[in-house]
């Protein structure tokens, strides 16, 4: 598994704290999006499409830490925008590891190798670099020839000079399971800590609307992509999340695991839907109406998601809800076997 | 208008991606960017995203869809273009670059020693890099006489700033003297001014603390005598170095303004020890060579260390009066 042992003993007492204490909603995954806008147009991207102006703006590195203190999630995935173009992104992910948050700094490395030198090495922070797949995918998938090379030259950058490297695979329609499987090893060649995959959701506000996966097709994709998983491969994920995906188990969502905060506030209710903005983290927690939010909800919007920020939360809530379930983690932890 | 019609009007409002515009009974209008609704009220950013307003809709008379709708954009672009790529030379900051650093430009680790000190952080790999409030500051030590053309290039600075140690050519001038440049000069005569606006903002700077406006010369040899450091005089001229005028040039061709500032380590009449010729990492050996040949060598080594601390020193605290106000006013011409 590609989540080192000191991250996931961190979380784990995370959760077992926050059972003991009774909460019944806690956020595992802070989500902050220090600015919109990016460097690239990627077509399932339904983040970035603003005025200007509102693209301008940068969350300050007080905002960003006020909402990680607000929030108290282990672990705090920056994303965007592409958040290497945030003028204090180096800033605000020093202060968040200094406070030992586990930060994953979500990047389509464009810009990683030429600020490398912002940042310094650590435990705690891993850059989550965007890979949706072998080239011709990924070049397609982000609208731009030659991204996938930059991309790999800024994780070998990365990786000689000591930093963790993760990446981040979206998947849609018309992903070909073979192909892919080339892919993770090709990742794992490149030296990468983990993998993190999910199917894409389907922003009503994304350029291309063909070819966002429904459920089925994605448990299908899934299944065939996961089944005798090498042992060289390593998935920064829950195992119990990559089998929901291959449709071996049914989760519903957890809509406030992993939590939101942009330039507009606490996003309502996920990281995916915007039905508003709450001005504090509390306010969020207490005032949204969760039960309008899920499969089971029989809300349209809620029917074909099956992303990690909604799923991973309920797959680590149910490995310590049963000795069955944590069984399972461990077992595939151990064998490699989903 | 109905109610119903007010309500559609939000519901459409709240999935625009664009600006709005809302007309209120009392007859005024505001532009802006409707990102929050309640049961009672729309919260609105201005136009200009600097001002977060709620408004009540029992104030909201009509709204209009004055602003494009980013989102529909989006997609009539990908309709438009659709399988075809942005090529691989797109610049990588995608329209959103940032105004380009601050370079500081030295030859020595030990000089840049003194400006990782004065910015406060710790030198790297031949390399200061850090982030001031409203600017990149990068510092490479480049080595003596070393070009900073392909650097310039790389980095695509805003300013450069030469900066350094160097030896004095006026007789007024003693160790830790700061030397501001008003131009700068090489061996074949060939003379690049110094940039005005920049040069008067960093005399400003440092102001109080002593320092000379005047000529540098440069050399592509250290001048390690009085007698070369003589040939080298002008009237005007006040110190010598190695590296300014190969980044003047540098810059002026890319049309980057610089600035010149040098601390002094050796007086016009004083010899430096040979050694001082070799690259930096043999500089330590070299001291040890000169001290074995006798108890003057050894007082020698000891003075120029001496005035090195000071030049040194001189460096660091000029640079912490000139690093932010360029950085600053470069940030908001």
């Amino acid at each position: 598994m590609g989540i080192p042992a000191a991250q996931m003993l961190a979380v784990s007492r995370y959760v077992v704290k926050q059972r003991l204490a009774g909460r019944e909603r806690y956020p595992l995954v802070l989500m902050l999006e220090p600015l919109f806008r990016c460097n690239l147009s990627c077509t399932g991207c339904g983040k970035i499409q603003y005025p200007v102006q509102i693209l301008k703006k940068n969350l300050s590195v007080e905002d960003c830490i006020h909402a990680s203190g607000e929030c108290g999630a282990p672990v705090v995935s920056i994303a965007g925008g592409e958040p290497l173009l945030h003028p204090q992104i180096a800033e605000i992910a020093r202060e968040l590891t200094a406070r030992k948050r586990f930060v994953y700094l979500c990047t389509n490395a464009l810009l990683l190798e030429s600020k490398l030198d912002l940042f310094q090495p650590s435990a705690y922070l891993s850059f989550s670099v965007h890979m949706d797949g072998p080239r011709p995918q990924h070049d397609r998938s982000v609208c731009r020839e030659g991204v996938y090379d930059v991309a790999v030259s800024a994780i070998r950058a990365a990786l000689a000079r000591g930093f963790r490297v993760t990446t981040n695979t979206t998947l849609f329609d018309g992903a070909d399971p073979e192909q892919m499987r080339r892919f993770f090893d090709d990742m794992m060649e490149l030296g990468v800590e983990g993998m993190m995959i999910s199917p894409g959701y389907s922003y009503d506000k994304a350029p291309d609307q063909e070819h966002f996966l429904r459920r089925e097709r994605s448990h299908k994709l899934f299944s065939s992509m996961l089944e005798s998983p090498r042992r060289s491969w390593r998935f920064n994920q829950s195992p119990l999340f990559l089998q929901f995906l291959m449709g071996k188990r049914d989760f519903e969502c957890t809509p406030w695991g992993n939590p939101t905060y942009n330039v507009f506030g606490w996003q309502r209710p996920c990281y995916l839907l915007q039905d508003g903005y709450a001005k504090t983290f509390r306010e969020l927690m207490e005032e949204t109406n969760w039960s309008a939010y899920g499969h089971k909800s029989g809300n349209p919007r809620c029917q074909d998601c099956m992303v990690h920020c909604g799923f991973e939360p309920t797959a680590v809530r149910a490995t310590f809800d049963s000795p069955r379930a944590m069984g399972a983690t461990i077992a595939a932890m151990l064998t490699g076997r989903l | 208008m109905s109610d119903a019609r007010l309500s559609e009007l939000i519901d459409r409002a709240f999935d625009h991606r664009g600006y709005v515009t809302l007309q209120r009974r009392d007859g005024s209008t505001l532009v802006g960017y409707v990102y929050n609704r309640g049961a009672s009220h729309l919260d609105v950013l201005d136009e200009a995203a600097r001002q977060r307003l709620q408004i009540p809709l029992s104030e909201i008379a009509d709204i209009a869809f004055t602003g494009e709708d980013a989102a529909r954009k989006a997609q009539q672009i990908w309709e438009r273009r659709k399988g075809a790529l942005e090529p691989r030379d797109t610049p990588a900051w995608g329209g959103w670059k940032e105004s380009g650093p601050l370079l500081l430009v030295v030859a020595l680790e030990r000089e840049l020693r003194s400006v990782a000190r004065a910015l406060g952080v710790k030198a790297q790999r031949g390399r200061v890099r850090m982030r001031t409030a409203r600017s990149d500051v990068i510092a490479c030590a480049i080595g003596m006489g070393g070009g900073s053309r392909r650097l310039i290039r790389d980095e695509a600075p805003r300013l450069v700033v030469s900066c350094g140690f160097s030896g004095a050519l006026d007789a007024g001038l003693a160790p830790g003297a700061l030397v501001l440049a008003t131009a700068v000069r090489d061996e074949n005569g060939d003379v690049v001014a110094a940039p005005d606006p920049q040069r008067k903002a960093a005399a400003a700077a440092l102001r109080g603390l002593s320092f000379f406006e005047g000529e540098l010369a440069c050399a592509t040899e250290v001048a390690t005598t009085p007698a070369e450091k003589r040939a080298l005089a002008r009237p005007g001229t006040l110190a010598v170095d190695m590296e300014s005028y190969p980044a003047a040039r540098a810059a002026a061709e890319a049309g980057i303004p610089w600035v010149g500032l040098r601390a002094v380590v050796d007086t016009v009449d004083s010899s430096l020890p040979a050694f001082v010729r070799e690259s930096e990492d043999r500089h330590l050996r070299g001291a040890f060579r000169h001290a074995l040949t006798g108890p003057r060598a050894v007082a020698q080594l000891i003075r120029l260390g001496s005035a090195a601390r000071r030049a040194g020193d001189a460096l660091e605290l000029g640079l912490r009066r000139l690093v932010p106000l360029l950085a600053t006013a470069e940030a908001h011409p």
